[in-house]
């Protein structure tokens, strides 16, 4: 949520229109036919600095530079007086923002070590020994904290506590840096990634990575950032149906949750794979990025996956939550993570539970859309979860205050009975291929005791069958929503942040045209089923296909499913048991780390093998080692 | 008792009263509305000291997250902040400060300093308890006796009366420790967090404590067995509790809920004190400074002080402040 600021402080400084026009107001984006090696360094290079650029054009003759825009002016080697000066006066005035104060002056210092005036770099040094940083409580705080705490205990080596914030030496401070940094890549390489495919997030991971890949003098360390941002990349690639990051997420937002594009991760797709516009303003954060994106070379396997998909594919992924405090058995709960993915729509998941206390999205299925800027192509429902006893588990808070805060800090629907963000512990998630059940046993006494399913407004055909399934279309993919319970519907309204002067967050509620599957029984379930339109000779066959198969459901005492899919694969599934295929217990504790035709890798490995047809690359974090492969 | 026999015994009483201790009063306070990490910070936040003018000197670094402020009793110099990064270290009186942990432990939620050891430090952690015997150079875990899942601990407290004699107020009870955090065990079980858990600064071997969902609890041992407070309510979580250094019978507690709670009978019956705080109540902490003032910070408001214990409030200082904890304690010499 601290990106919206961003957004917010580099929506004024793009104020000025940029002389070229920007992606992100432009067409949609075509790979590139030709897929020479120096055809797409060239186009990933002019995406990086069509970022830089429009930064730069929006500097107004006599007003202050933007520490964005010093920064652009430091990539290009621009009036380096200028900039210093600059520098002299931003570090005049108090510091705030913790390591998001850290990350930005630290690609400051380094871009500016050979450019800006002693004075400026003496300002700098001192900015590091008189503010005092937060350390944050998550995993993305951490990556870039001791990112940069790493990078700036390099740039000033041999230097003694006296003159550092938390006065430890340079050498202490590089140690622990680099402790946590191994230790973090060691939990997301043996048990999987935390903040799990976020839709904003992936910009803390990914640009501390870059800087340690493009900055980190040890060059063990170069290596553990050119590999761990090829992990996350080529993660992203596999999750996005042209260029769209997919559920299920560990993080998203009230927006993104219905507009799967509308986040940071498009920022991502653009640059690495040129497959979707980047979103307004580079997603706030994008310049970050591009200042030292020069500095790395996308496999090309990891764009393939991305851009070339021959067919529909699995792809089953284990992840893990975020870190509990307590009132939980585990410190980190395995999230075993389920996607399907075809050209015209995919299909994604996790078990249900609890990821993240705030901004998880479970499921859904998301169809392609030729441009996906202001559409909500996506389906799914969740259950509105609102708990103190969740938040101290994920927490250090005291109840009642952190619910009351949510709002103001960013989190608007968190309390908000119609919400269509969040996990809850009340929620079991089974797919198959291309259908989704989701069982809901809510119990007495729990805040909003119902569920929510999401219609979009870029849904047609919407059509109430007398059999119990809702059908529809979505692009060129037809749906069929079956609500276990009783339902009403409501008008969904969207969130539209506000203007703010006293601090915190404030948003309006507005109408964006959505609807809300409203079913106000705690004993509950959706199941899902999509297809291709190209599969069926009318939508009224789609129809009659749902209807004819096979399904029995019970809501008391337990919530529980038995079907026959589009498939023809028979599923059974009761809440708080194993999910049935074909007679064969699922069994998550198998889950592997990745396991599909893309990436592979086992639990405990640190080694991931990522494949595109003749392609292959494996990443070795326990040699550092980057192994490429080419078949003939 | 002969005549003069009781002069000479008021006489002792009214030289005693005279030599009570002074003490120092602090809190850590965030006065930042709306803060979110990585947001800007446009005030001072930490340690504050009430001065004897009755203000309060900001003293330290600018953190929006202090939970809480440990002094070594031979030289107030020497002090220790838990902060979300840790724990933090100043041997110059704020001059310097050095976090003390590594990237394994984070978030303090409460520092104690051993007054019978004062190179001893306890550390209340999201996971755990640390200690360092070295004035916070090197901390290290020491749990055995503590549940793997469970330990999460809100408050540290060390016995003045015994080094190394330690609660810790735990997600799963209240655990004691008699040899320095070597060995650990549960003398309370709850449910849920216990919050606080104070000693008294009159009778060594009387403790409160109170919890989240289990109500006040009391012992009269020295925190070895606990009887509930009755007159307590259990059904929402209370945030604090406190004595008053001018009054053996006086407690306090704090709630979000239900505002601020007082007895003036030593916990044999209760009074709810909200008259005159902002509807809503929200408090987050009370505090009993050394004249026996009551202070109730408000959420999202201000720091509220009372001279009746409570009976009506006014406004104090620090608009817009959360006071995350009081501490009053014995001054010293430096």
């Amino acid at each position: 949520m601290k990106m919206i600021l961003a957004c917010l402080a580099l929506a004024t400084a793009f104020s000025t229109p940029a002389a070229a026009q920007p992606s992100f107001t432009g067409p949609v984006p075509t790979p590139p036919a030709d897929t020479r090696a120096d055809t797409l360094r060239r186009a990933y290079l002019a995406r990086v600095n069509e970022v830089i650029d429009t930064t730069l054009a929006a500097v107004a003759p006599g007003q202050p530079l933007s520490r964005e825009q010093l920064l652009a002016k430091l990539v290009r080697h621009q009036d380096a007086a200028q900039v210093s000066q600059r520098v002299l006066e931003l570090l005049r005035e108090p510091q705030s923002g913790d390591m998001f104060w850290m990350f930005p002056w630290t690609a400051i210092a380094y871009l500016g070590r050979d450019q800006l005036s002693p004075a400026a770099r003496a300002a700098i040094r001192e900015a590091w020994r008189t503010y005092f940083p937060l350390r944050g409580d998550t995993e993305n705080h951490w990556a870039m904290y001791y990112s940069s705490l790493y990078l700036m205990a390099e740039l000033y080596p041999d230097e003694p506590g006296e003159t550092w914030f938390n006065g430890k030496s340079s050498a202490e401070n590089l140690a622990e840096a680099r402790g946590y940094l191994i230790h973090w890549l060691d939990l997301s390489t043996t048990i999987g990634q935390g903040e799990f495919n976020p839709t904003h997030y992936i910009g803390e991971y990914a640009i501390p990575m870059l800087y340690l890949a493009a900055w980190a003098k040890d060059p063990a360390m170069r290596q553990r950032g050119q590999m761990k941002l090829d992990w996350l990349m080529a993660d992203l690639a596999a999750s996005t149906l042209h260029g769209v990051l997919l559920g299920p997420n560990a993080r998203t937002d009230d927006t993104s949750v219905i507009e799967h594009w509308n986040g940071l991760v498009s920022y991502f797709s653009w640059t690495m794979f040129g497959n979707t516009p980047p979103p307004a303003n580079y997603g706030g954060w994008g310049v970050y990025f591009a200042l030292a994106a020069e500095n790395y070379q996308l496999p090309e396997v990891i764009r393939r996956i991305a851009v070339d998909r021959a067919g529909d594919y699995v792809q089953r992924d284990l992840k893990r939550s975020r870190q509990r405090w307590r009132y939980s058995d585990v410190a980190m709960a395995p999230i075993c993570k389920t996607s399907y993915r075809r050209r015209d729509y995919a299909v994604g998941s996790y078990q249900g539970g609890l990821a993240d206390p705030i901004q998880t999205h479970v499921w859904d299925v998301t169809w392609a859309v030729p441009d996906p800027r202001g559409v909500h192509n996506t389906m799914f429902s969740v259950h509105p979860l609102s708990s103190d006893q969740v938040m101290q588990t994920y927490f250090t808070e005291l109840p009642d205050a952190m619910i009351d805060g949510l709002a103001s800090a960013g989190k608007p629907s968190y309390d908000v009975p119609d919400k269509l963000l969040g996990c809850s512990p009340f929620e079991q998630v089974f797919q198959d291929l291309d259908t989704v059940i989701a069982l809901y046993d809510i119990p007495a006494g729990t805040r909003f005791p119902h569920i929510n399913g999401f219609f979009s407004r870029d849904l047609v055909n919407v059509t109430e069958d007398p059999s119990g399934w809702i059908f529809a279309r979505g692009g060129n993919t037809y749906l069929a929503y079956r609500p276990l319970a009783g339902y009403e519907w409501q008008q969904r309204l969207g969130y539209r942040h506000l203007p703010s002067t006293g601090g915190g967050y404030k948003w309006e509620r507005v109408d964006q045209g959505d609807k809300l599957l409203y079913s106000p029984h705690r004993q509950n379930g959706t199941i899902v089923q999509a297809a291709s339109a190209s599969e069926f000779k009318s939508f009224a066959d789609f129809q009659a296909a749902i209807n004819a198969l096979p399904l029995t459901f019970q809501l008391s005492p337990t919530p529980a499913v038995k079907m026959t899919t589009l498939r023809g694969r028979r599923v059974a599934f009761t809440y708080g048991q194993a999910p049935v295929v074909d007679g064969a217990p699922l069994d998550y504790t198998r889950w592997k780390l990745f396991e599909g035709p893309h990436l592979n890798a086992e639990k405990g490995s640190r080694q991931l093998t990522i494949t595109h047809d003749r392609l292959t690359r494996v990443l070795d974090f326990n040699t550092l080692t980057i192994t490429d492969q080419v078949n003939e | 008792m002969p005549a003069k026999t009781l002069l000479l015994a008021l006489l002792l009483a009214g030289t005693a009263q005279a030599a009570a201790p002074a003490y120092d009063f602090f809190i850590c306070a965030n006065i930042n509305r709306n803060y979110v990490i990585g947001s800007k910070i446009t005030t001072l936040n930490g340690v504050y000291q009430r001065t004897d003018a009755g203000e309060w000197r900001h003293i330290g670094y600018n953190d929006t997250g202090i939970t809480a402020v440990a002094f070594d009793p031979r030289n107030h110099n020497v002090s220790y902040t838990t902060a979300m990064n840790g724990l933090w270290r100043t041997l110059d009186g704020g001059q310097h400060w050095r976090m003390c942990n590594s990237w394994d432990m984070t978030e303090g939620r409460d520092v104690a300093v051993d007054p019978n050891a004062p190179d001893h430090v306890y550390v209340a952690l999201t996971d755990g308890v640390a200690v360092s015997t070295d004035r916070g150079q090197t901390l290290v875990r020491r749990e055995n006796g503590l549940p793997a899942r469970g330990k999460y601990t809100q408050a540290i407290k060390v016995d003045r009366t015994r080094a190394g004699r330690v609660l810790a107020a735990c997600e799963i009870g209240i655990y004691l420790t008699e040899d320095g955090a070597q060995n650990w065990r549960q003398v309370l079980p709850t449910k849920e967090t216990v919050n606080d858990v104070q000693q008294s600064p009159h009778d060594p071997k009387l403790w409160l404590a109170i919890t989240q969902s289990a109500g006040a609890w009391i012992s009269r041992d020295g925190g070895v067995t606990w009887s509930n407070l009755p007159g307590v309510p259990a059904d929402r979580a209370l945030y604090n509790v406190t004595f008053d250094v001018t009054n053996p019978q006086r407690f306090a507690i704090g709630s979000w809920a239900k505002g601020v709670l007082t007895s003036e009978d030593g916990g044999k019956t209760w009074q709810t004190r909200n008259a005159g705080l902002p509807e809503g109540h929200c408090v987050w902490r009370v505090g009993v400074d050394p004249a026996g003032r009551l202070y109730a910070s408000v959420v999202k408001e201000t720091l509220y002080v009372s001279d009746d214990f409570g009976r009506t409030w006014k406004k104090d200082a620090l608009e817009g402040s959360l006071v995350n904890s009081f501490l009053i304690l014995p001054r010293a010499a430096k």
